[in-house]
This record gives C-alpha cells, sequence and structure tokens, in this order.
C-alpha cells in the first residue's frame, strides 16, 4: 500500500518531466517554424557584412535628352581592420601610396570597426592611385566604385538644378526636391564574417546597385544656353545687382528656359555665398513690376468691355490728380490725345490711371487675383515667392491708381509670366512646370507632368486683341528695338523705381520686358528683367530690349518659328534701316530690272541682257541699299 | 534482473560519444582561437569520457548499500569541502562563481558532489524515518535545515543552478516518500518568497528574469545569450546547416561547448537534433524510472529516482534556458555539455543505479 503509493507519485513526476522535454521540442517547432524569418533577417545583419556599392545618381535632361547632370565614377578605399594581418605594412604602403601621413593612416587601418572608409583621403581616387593599391594584394583592403555628381554645363541653369553634397545627397533644386527619384539603390558585396571581423568561407553575395531614376526637364537646352549668354553680356554691359530672365510655353505651362544673374557653379558651390546659391530669381524675387504691370491691367479692361482701345480716346496732360497726389505720365507734358491703343504704346500711365477708374477696385483686383498674384503658382520648384497685393479693404483711389500701372504691389517673375500667357493664349491661367518627365533605368516613364489648367481669366476674343496690342507696342511704341523683320513679336518694357525701407530710392531701377512670339499664335512668353543696371540711360527700352531681341532671335530658331509677313509694320525711326522686299527680276532686261530694284545696289554677272538667276532671291526682305547680284544670258 | 540495464548503459554511452562529436564542432574555433588546437576541448571530453566509463564499471560493482552505511560521512565530507571551496585561495573563481577545486584547466566543482552526496543522505533519512514523515520535528524539519544549509553553502559561491538541481531533487524525493501535499503548498509559497529574496540581494537575477521575456530589451546585456542562442537555433530553419556548418559558434555565441552545447545542435541538425537529445534523455528518465518503480528496497527507491530526477531536472532547465523557456541560471546539459568533473560525477550516478539494476 505504502510503496504503490510511491510508485503513484514517482509516476506523478515522471509524467510531468516528460511534459516538459515535450515543452522543449515544440519550442524548437515554433522557433524554427515561426520565429525563424524574423531570427533569420535579425542574424543575417549580425553575420554578414556589406561593402557598400553606391549606385549612380539618375540624369537630369534637357527635354531634348542633353544631359544636364550626370555622373563621374570614382574609386574609394575602404578598410576592414579585422581583416588587415599585416597592418604595420598596410599601414607603410596606404600611407605612401596616398601621400598621408604614417599617424593619420594608422588611425584608419588599426581603427575598432567593422568597415572603415578612409575619408577624405581615401575617395574620388585617380585610376593610377587606385591601380597601386589594387596591385599590393592586402586582405582587408578593398577598392569600391563610387560615382560623383558631374555637371557638364557649370553655371547652366545653376539655381534649378542645384546641387549635392559629398555623399550624393541632393541639397537645392531639383536635386533636393526629387531627391528620392534620383537617388538610386545602393548595391553591396556581402560576406558572413565572424564576432570578430573575420570572413568566414561562405559564398560572398553581390547585389549589383541601381541607379536612380532620370528627370527630364521642359528645359531646352539651347534657349537656356541662350539665356546664360545674354546673362554673361548683361554682367559685362551693366554689372547690375542682379538679371533673371525665364520662358516659359504659354500653351502649357512647361518652362523652357530661367536663368539667375549672380550665377555658380554647382560643381563647386561651396565657394559661392549662400544667398546666391539659394535664390532661384524667377521664381523668388518679387518687386513692383512697373509697366509690364499694365498688360493685365488692360486685358481686365478690355474684358470687361470699360473700354474699346481702337475707338475710344484719352487725352494726356502729363499728370493726374488722384485725392489730392498728382501721378505724373513718364513723358514731360504728356501724350496729348490718344487711342487706348496708343496709350499701351506709350505706356501712358494716366492713361491706366483711367483704366484702372474705370474698372473700379473691385474689378481690377479680382482680375489680379484671377490672373495668379498673391498666390504662389504652384512651379514644382523650392524657394518659391507670392509677392504682396494690397488687401481689398486698404485699396484706396491712390492705390488702385498706381497698381492699375505696375506701382504699389510686388510680383514674382513667375507670376508675370503665367499671367501674361494667360492673356495672350486664349486666357487660360496654367501652372507652370519644369518636370517633364520621370523615368526609370529602363527609360520606362514613371511619371510624366501635363499642363494643369487652373481657370480661365479672360476671353480668346480678349485675348486676340490683347495680342494685338502687344505686337503694335513693339512695332510702334516703347517696345522698337526688340522688333524683328519678318517675325511677330509682342510686348511690354517695364521700368520700376526699387523700394527700400518703404522709400523709393533714387537712380535704382528694375528694367524689364515682357515679350510673346509669334505675337498672333504666341509659342513662348519671354521676360527678363535687370535690378539696378549701371552704364544705362534710365529706360527699359533702351536697357532689354535689344538684349531680348537676341534671345528672341534664338528662341525664333530653336522653336522653328516660320517667319511670317501679316506683322504689323515697324514706325521708322531715324536710326532704323529701311528695308525692302527683292521683287522678282528674273527674265527681265537689265533697264527692266534696275528701275525695279531701285531701292538696291546691283551687282552684275556674265553678259547678255536678260536676268537668268538673282540672289537673294524674290521675296527676300533686306534693307536699304542691299547688294543684289544678278547673273546675265 | 540479475543484470545491469543494458539500454541505460548504452544511453548514456550514446549520449556522452553524441557530446563529444558535438563538442568538437561547438568548440573547434574557440579552441583554435584561444589554445591553437581545434581539438583542444574535444581531447579532454574524450579522456574525461574514458574515465568515466571506467569509473561507471567500478560504481555499478560496488554494492549500493556501501551509500546507505556511509550515508552521513559522505555528507560530512560534501558539507567541508563546501566550506572550503569558499575560502580564497583554496577554491578558484570560474565564471564569476568561487566553486571550483582545481589546477590549470582541471577542476573538480564539489558542489556537484554535494547533489549525489545529499541524495544519498535523503534517501536513507526518509528510509529509516518513514513514520514520522509528517511530523514536522520529527520528521522533515531536521533534514530541511541540513539540505537548506548545503543550499545555502552553494549560494554562497554563488551558484543558483546547481543549488536550485539540487533543492528540487531532495523536495522530489519528499514528494515521492508520501509527505502531504500541504507541505508543498507552503514550500511553493516560501520558496516565491525565497525568490523575491534572492533577487532583492542580488538584483542581477532580476535582469535575468525580464531578459528571459522579451531579451532584445537589452540585447548586449543580460538578453546577449538568449539571443545568440536563438540565432543559432533559429535562421536555418527545420534542417539546420550541417554538421560543422555552425556560424554562431564563431565568437557569437561565447563558449559554445559549455552551457549552450544543445544550440549549436539544433543549429547543424535543426529538429532532427533536438528530437535525438530529447529523445535520448526520455528513454534515460524512462529507464530510470522503471527501475525506481521495480525497487523494494526504500533506499534503492529514493537514491534511484533522486538522481534520475536530479539529472532529467538539470537537463530539463538546461534545455529549457537554450530554448527560451526560463531565464539563464547557468547549468550545463548533462553528458553532453564540456565539463569533466560534472561528467565524472554523472558516470558515477549512473553506476550507482547500474548497480541497483543488478540487484532488483
Amino acid at each position: 500500500m505504502f510503496i504503490r503509493n510511491i510508485d503513484k507519485r514517482i509516476k506523478i513526476l515522471f509524467l510531468l518531466m516528460i511534459i516538459l522535454l515535450i515543452l522543449v521540442i515544440i519550442k524548437i517547432c515554433y522557433i524554427e517554424l515561426f520565429e525563424y524569418s524574423k531570427l533569420n533577417n535579425l542574424a543575417q545583419d549580425l553575420w554578414s557584412r556589406n561593402l557598400e556599392l553606391k549606385a549612380d545618381r539618375g540624369k537630369i535632361l534637357d527635354r531634348n535628352g542633353k544631359v544636364l547632370a550626370d555622373n563621374l565614377t570614382t574609386t574609394s578605399l575602404i578598410l576592414v581592420p579585422n581583416q588587415i594581418k599585416n597592418k604595420k605594412q598596410v599601414t607603410t604602403d596606404l600611407s605612401k601610396i596616398l601621400n598621408v601621413s604614417y599617424s593619420n593612416m594608422k588611425k584608419h587601418v588599426y581603427k575598432k570597426t567593422s568597415i572603415e572608409r578612409v575619408h577624405p583621403e581615401g575617395r574620388r581616387l585617380s585610376y593610377e592611385t587606385a591601380k597601386r593599391i589594387n596591385k599590393l594584394k592586402h586582405s582587408g583592403v578593398y577598392l569600391i566604385k563610387e560615382s560623383k555628381r558631374n555637371y557638364p554645363y557649370d553655371n547652366l541653369l545653376a539655381h534649378t538644378i542645384g546641387y549635392v553634397g559629398i555623399d550624393n545627397q541632393g541639397l537645392s533644386g531639383i536635386e533636393l526636391q526629387y531627391d528620392k527619384y534620383l537617388t538610386g539603390e545602393d548595391g553591396a558585396i556581402k560576406y558572413y564574417s565572424d564576432a570578430h571581423g573575420n570572413k568566414l568561407t561562405i559564398n560572398d553575395t553581390y547585389v549589383s546597385p541601381i541607379s536612380g531614376m532620370n528627370i527630364t526637364l521642359t528645359i531646352d537646352i539651347n534657349i537656356q544656353k541662350s539665356l546664360e549668354r545674354e546673362m554673361n553680356n548683361i554682367r559685362d554691359m551693366f554689372n547690375p545687382d542682379m538679371a533673371l530672365a525665364i520662358v516659359v510655353n504659354p500653351k502649357n505651362g512647361e518652362i523652357l528656359g530661367m536663368s539667375s544673374l549672380p550665377s555658380y557653379n554647382p560643381n563647386n558651390y561651396q565657394k559661392y555665398d549662400s544667398r546666391i546659391l539659394s535664390r532661384n530669381l524667377p521664381i523668388w524675387a518679387s518687386y513692383e513690376p512697373g509697366s509690364t504691370f499694365k498688360i493685365v491691367t488692360m486685358s481686365s479692361a478690355i474684358e470687361e468691355n470699360v473700354v474699346d482701345i481702337f475707338k475710344d480716346h484719352f487725352y494726356d496732360s502729363g499728370k493726374v490728380k488722384v485725392d489730392g497726389s498728382t501721378l505724373k505720365c513718364w513723358k514731360a507734358g504728356g501724350h496729348g490725345d490718344q487711342t487706348y491703343l496708343q496709350v499701351i504704346e506709350n505706356s501712358c500711365n494716366p492713361g491706366f490711371v483711367k483704366l484702372g477708374q474705370l474698372l473700379g477696385k473691385e474689378r481690377l483686383f479680382s482680375y489680379i487675383n484671377k490672373f495668379g498674384f498673391g498666390t504662389k503658382t504652384g512651379i514644382d520648384l523650392n524657394g518659391e515667392g507670392e509677392g504682396i497685393i494690397f488687401p481689398l479693404n486698404r485699396v484706396g483711389n491712390v492705390e488702385l491708381a498706381t497698381s492699375a500701372f505696375g506701382q504699389g504691389i510686388s510680383v514674382t517673375p513667375i507670376q508675370q509670366v503665367m499671367a501674361v500667357s494667360a492673356v495672350v493664349n486664349g486666357g487660360y491661367l496654367y501652372k507652370p512646370y519644369i518636370v517633364k518627365n520621370i523615368s526609370d533605368n529602363t527609360n520606362t516613364i514613371i511619371y510624366e507632368n501635363n499642363k494643369v489648367l487652373k481657370r480661365r481669366v479672360i476671353s480668346s476674343k480678349t485675348s486676340s486683341t490683347m495680342r494685338y496690342a502687344l505686337e503694335s507696342v513693339v512695332a510702334k511704341g516703347g517696345g522698337k528695338s526688340a522688333y524683328i523683320e519678318g517675325y511677330r513679336i509682342g510686348g511690354k518694357t517695364g521700368t520700376a523705381q526699387k523700394v527700400e525701407n518703404g522709400k523709393y530710392l533714387s537712380n535704382n531701377y528694375i528694367m524689364s520686358f515682357m515679350s510673346i512670339v509669334p505675337a498672333n499664335d504666341p509659342d513662348a512668353v519671354f521676360y527678363l528683367a535687370i535690378d539696378n543696371p549701371k552704364h544705362t540711360a534710365m529706360l527699359s527700352s533702351y536697357t532689354t530690349t535689344p538684349i531680348a531681341r537676341r534671345i528672341l532671335l534664338d528662341i525664333i530658331k530653336v522653336l522653328n518659328i516660320p517667319e511670317q509677313s501679316k506683322e504689323i509694320t515697324k514706325d521708322l525711326e531715324w536710326n532704323d534701316k529701311v528695308t525692302y522686299e527683292v521683287p522678282n527680276v528674273i527674265e527681265k532686261n537689265y533697264e527692266e530690272a534696275k528701275k525695279l530694284l531701285i531701292n538696291f545696289e546691283i551687282i552684275k554677272n556674265g553678259t547678255g541682257n536678260i536676268v537668268s538667276y538673282q540672289s537673294p532671291k524674290a521675296g527676300t526682305k533686306v534693307e536699304d541699299r542691299s547688294r543684289i547680284r544678278l547673273f546675265m544670258k | 534482473m540479475k543484470k545491469i540495464d543494458k539500454t541505460l548503459l548504452l544511453t548514456i554511452i550514446a549520449l556522452s560519444i553524441f557530446g563529444i562529436i558535438m563538442i568538437y564542432s561547438a568548440s573547434n574555433i574557440w579552441a583554435n582561437y584561444k589554445f591553437n588546437d581545434s581539438f583542444h576541448y574535444f581531447k579532454y571530453q574524450l579522456v574525461f569520457f574514458l574515465i568515466g566509463i571506467v569509473i561507471l564499471q567500478i560504481v555499478s560493482r560496488i554494492d549500493y548499500k556501501v551509500y546507505y552505511k556511509y550515508a552521513n560521512v559522505i555528507l560530512l565530507s560534501c558539507f567541508l569541502l563546501l566550506i572550503l571551496v569558499l575560502i580564497p585561495g583554496v577554491g578558484s573563481i570560474r565564471n564569476g562563481s568561487r566553486s571550483w577545486f582545481g589546477i590549470g584547466s582541471l577542476g573538480i566543482q564539489p558542489s556537484e558532489a554535494a547533489k549525489i552526496g545529499l541524495i544519498i543522505f535523503s534517501s536513507k533519512y526518509l528510509a529509516n524515518n518513514n513514520d514520522y514523515l509528517n511530523n514536522n520535528f520529527k520528521g522533515i524539519i531536521p533534514l530541511l535545515i541540513i539540505v537548506l544549509s548545503i543550499f545555502g553553502l552553494i549560494m554562497l559561491q554563488p551558484d543558483l543552478g546547481t543549488g536550485l538541481i539540487l533543492l528540487m531533487s531532495i523536495i522530489s524525493i519528499l514528494f515521492i516518500s508520501g509527505v502531504n501535499i500541504k507541505f508543498f503548498i507552503g514550500g511553493g509559497i516560501l520558496g516565491i518568497l525565497g525568490i523575491i529574496f534572492l533577487i532583492i540581494i542580488a538584483p542581477y537575477r532580476m535582469n535575468r528574469i525580464t531578459s528571459f521575456i522579451n531579451p532584445w530589451n537589452d540585447e548586449l546585456g543580460t538578453g546577449f545569450q538568449i539571443i545568440q542562442s536563438l540565432y543559432a537555433i533559429g535562421p536555418h530553419g527545420l534542417l539546420g546547416t550541417g554538421y560543422l556548418n555552425s556560424i554562431q559558434k564563431h565568437f557569437y555565441l561565447p563558449e559554445p561547448q559549455t552551457d549552450f552545447i544543445f544550440s549549436i545542435i539544433a543549429e547543424e541538425f535543426g529538429i532532427l537534433g533536438a528530437i535525438i537529445v530529447v529523445g535520448l534523455f526520455s528513454i534515460l528518465l524512462y529507464r530510470t524510472v522503471r527501475i525506481a518503480l521495480n525497487c523494494t528496497d526504500l533506499f534503492a527507491k529514493y537514491l534511484v529516482f533522486g538522481i534520475s530526477f536530479q539529472l532529467i531536472f538539470q537537463a530539463i532547465m538546461n534545455l529549457m534556458v537554450v530554448v527560451g523557456l526560463i531565464p539563464v541560471t547557468g547549468v550545463t546539459l548533462p553528458f553532453l555539455s564540456y565539463g569533466g568533473s560534472s561528467l565524472l560525477i554523472s558516470m558515477f550516478s549512473i553506476g550507482i543505479i547500474l548497480n541497483i539494476s543488478k540487484n532488483i
């Protein structure tokens, strides 16, 4: 009985221990089946050492595929101190090759770390240096590929593209904004090591790096080159405080070119002042626009039917009184009697005060808002300004009057070009953009920007009238020096006095020119502004327009804008060259030809009395007294 | 039965040989690093195994009644040794505990001897005092005073794992001897209070408990060993890496040939390795319990079961630590972990059981 009791209790304990042993097996199954992947991941991190292989950063391209930012492949030195057998020898060799002191190199070689980057001496090694290190064949000494950002065109589009830091991280511009797309996935050579860092004989794995995505901009490099070239000219000629230029396609809001002065070279951005680096003027600068803003006032007036610019007249006495303040026209004595078309051609301030008064503050300011002033355009770039527009409740008669001709308000260049784009494209206000698309390394487009219509501001009829008015300004008004024979150019100059601490500065102006080409159906809206140019007349028509003309010529060439004949003919000035169309004289006799070619100099080739061939051909426009070559038979 | 239990003997030999094979795999990297000889631990364990077999053979031929006769002397010697080992200069410190006598890499732990000594004494005590079992003052209390003083001496080293095993194996004998269940409930409460007391006097034990629940809370501290053990068992799935292919033995798991040898077994042989080890211990348990059940001599019954329980309980504690079921206690896996003194004492214990198996 007693023994049986003991045996019973022995059996109980026996069972208890068997259960515990089974529990151990169950726990093992649980670990190996359910915690397997988690433990495997953690353990792989513990066991494996990665030699990082840097991925190439995505390229930045212009709209034609020209590379604006790419990568140079370099080699960097990596040490795995635990794998280095003869540390003394390695230190001596490397310090010699890299021209680093022994004690300095010793710090790297003897460092207690799994992987040591020899920074900066061992980075971006030349091919020769890399080859010499490779020849040593020391264990634990690795050379890995690294890539370095390179901007082949230096200053070109610097503010927009931006720049990257030493680890290829985007620090500014597109490089920063789209860093996550441009950055690739680093690859690695992965090897197993023991807890002391020695390599185990388990196979290495190689994970190849994946390049970042390419970003294609809406920029056209040839237009951009033209802008940059003229920016350099502006710097040399006028030594201005700042200058900026921007070209957009009014039909969709694509930025074709934009440039800022002062500029910098993103390949060595460290040498420049941070203010130069950070200010992408066409989107950042905010200032009183001056007369270019009259385009907005006039469009609003036409749209609201307060004036017929062809029929209604305005008499300019040279000044206008508003609430006791006298607002003067830029022309002493005034422009006299004018149609409103002439008011804009002459950029007559009192005429625009009148338009402002006809519209009233509610209507004028509602158009100012509708054209996008006072709010960011939403361009896909960092650092955009928003300008300052009077709140409606603070607009008195004086504010209404000055705003109408572009004073007392503050706007950004990008706001202006987008507003003018809407004025000339039939009334559509688009959101500007600079990234055309993003494609991965198989050239598959993964993201594409399309035009974004914000709102319709004016009717196509008003738009058409405005195009005519702007063309007329270039042909007959303040934009004359931008006139290009054979092409239809529209535009408006602006000269705004700069304000500092609430006061206008004397002899310190921002001169600007807003232009469209071709005026009948614009493919480009181009704006140029020069802040405080020196050594020039204080009128924009003398300073900006000749430069703008050269850029417009380039734009015409790049955009393949065809020659047109129906343009408004320019009024002649004393220094203007007269041009004539060459008549057809082929198959005419010499006497007849001479009469037809009265405005030209004739050069006769060959003998005979009948013209067999003429150069230039009939229909070409050439200047007065140009040479016409005739081949006789 | 007039012959020794051959199945039990074969199981012991299988466990020991599997242990030696695994000690080689687990220790070759460490041995090469420390002694410039991959076979260092393997050779020592092999020698100890051979000595152990000789001891086993000899002990299995000594009539177990000798222990009954000399139980008091044995216990007294254990007491003296446990006191001696605490004296600096006499006992030496290894792994944080002053629990060794020894020169160089050879050493013996008196606490190992005390475990078997106390079982012998308790078996005799309980066999003689059957009638007083549930009379506290004549029955259990004197025995408990002896047990707890030995436990106290071991805790002074300190060696919680060994102390617990010793305590539990005596409790198991008390349990089967028929002591009233109320005693164990009371003891359990006292035990919990004791554990709380032990944690208060040495807070590092609390860390062991919290780190067992989530070892990643203190990844490089108290959770380190269990994490390293899980990194051995888990990442290769049910199949394991194959013999000699352990990664964790490359200095990740400290001294993998001792307490955590089962991690390496599970790493290299996966679930199969675990089943072999647990299976062999189950056979060991089954055969010894069978002998205990067949004993008519009460002393022999207690002795066999006490030894059996002590070995299996130690194995279970080790396995549960390694797989993360209980906090790290620092006990080795009998027959498999590297360690001469432990192996010899285990062989000695099995020798006693084998002798008893012959006499029933």
